[in-house]
């Protein structure tokens, strides 16, 4: 133990008789804005790409405020991430539908199928903005657990419809039979 | 040695056998939009719960493959008798003894009820 000490007391005397407090200041300064600013750098951006992704999905994430996002493959609606909210969270002042349709989309960055619930944020005015209208996969209305078309707000506590997201329940053993 | 040889084999084995169950995907995909992942349902769609007051009646059986959501399922026969056997376990806590198979699936998903409300409300009339 005291062998630890002496070698500690060595260095830090050592390092105070060599280095003066301003270099110390400015040399831990850099680190710390360094650090910081590692990240900003394209490198970094683009390493982030195959990180795990909000809902735990691992690889490109895409833009979720562009239809051609591929959670959007069967959407119809406007997507709640250009109307305040995002593709996994209603726009403040709304309600999150109980009830929802269900289908598959391929991931492009995995090439495997994943089960997405297109649950439909309800209570305000309809959003207006991003209008997305895929529907591959969908099916008429007389087919209505595959059908987009009808307004799932109908579990919610007010019917009216504002926008859609597109959440990753989870992995697809398969794609859904419709495709 | 030879034990745990025979301990990994059989793991190997059960592994294999869960890959090829679709119960739970069949659920999400066909069940769950409408009567949610707990199977709560919602005030436009019946909860799962109602499942219990109908187990070991007569006509029961019949009845839960004839009722719209099943017969109409886009599943074959063999996935929605496993998918059933599967789900009334689970909201029954009493797997359907003996379990459904495909034919007798197909033959009562051909028969789909006409007024499904009337013939729940028949087989929970008292005798």
């Amino acid at each position: 133990m005291s062998r630890l000490d002496r070698w500690f007391e060595g260095l830090s005397r050592q390092s105070a008789r060599r280095v003066s407090r301003r270099n110390w200041l400015s040399r831990f300064g850099g680190v710390l804005v360094g650090g910081a600013t590692l990240p900003l750098l394209p490198v970094a951006r683009a390493a982030e790409k195959h990180t795990v992704g909000e809902d735990g999905v691992k690889g490109r994430q895409g833009d979720p405020t562009r239809c051609e996002y591929w959670r959007h493959c069967a959407i119809d609606g406007f997507l709640c991430s250009c109307c305040g909210g995002s593709h996994t969270a209603c726009p403040p002042g709304t309600e999150m539908s109980p009830v929802t349709w269900i289908g598959t989309c391929r991931n492009p960055a995995d090439g495997k199928d994943y089960i997405i619930s297109y649950n439909d944020c309800c209570g305000k005015t309809f959003c207006g903005r991003c209008m997305c209208n895929r529907n591959e996969g969908e099916r008429p209305l007389y087919h209505w657990y595959r059908n987009n078309d009808l307004n799932w707000c109908g579990g919610a506590k007010t019917q009216t419809y504002s926008c859609s997201t597109a959440i990753v329940v989870k992995t697809a053993k398969e794609a859904q039979p419709e495709k | 040695m030879k034990l745990v040889i025979a301990c990994a084999f059989a793991l190997v084995l059960a592994s294999a056998a869960r890959a090829d169950a679709y119960e739970e995907h069949d659920y999400i995909l066909s069940c769950s939009g409408c009567h949610r992942m707990d199977g709560a349902g919602s005030n436009v769609v019946p909860s799962f719960e109602g499942l219990r007051e109908l187990a070991d009646r007569p006509g029961a059986r019949e009845y839960w493959i004839r009722v719209p959501g099943a017969a109409q399922a886009p599943l074959s026969n063999a996935r929605l008798a496993a998918l059933m056997n599967w789900l009334l376990e689970r909201f029954t806590g009493k797997a359907p003894a003996p379990p459904y198979s495909a034919e007798e699936v197909s033959r009562l998903r051909s028969k789909p009820l006409r007024d499904p409300i009337a013939e729940r409300r028949r087989i929970l009339a008292p005798n």
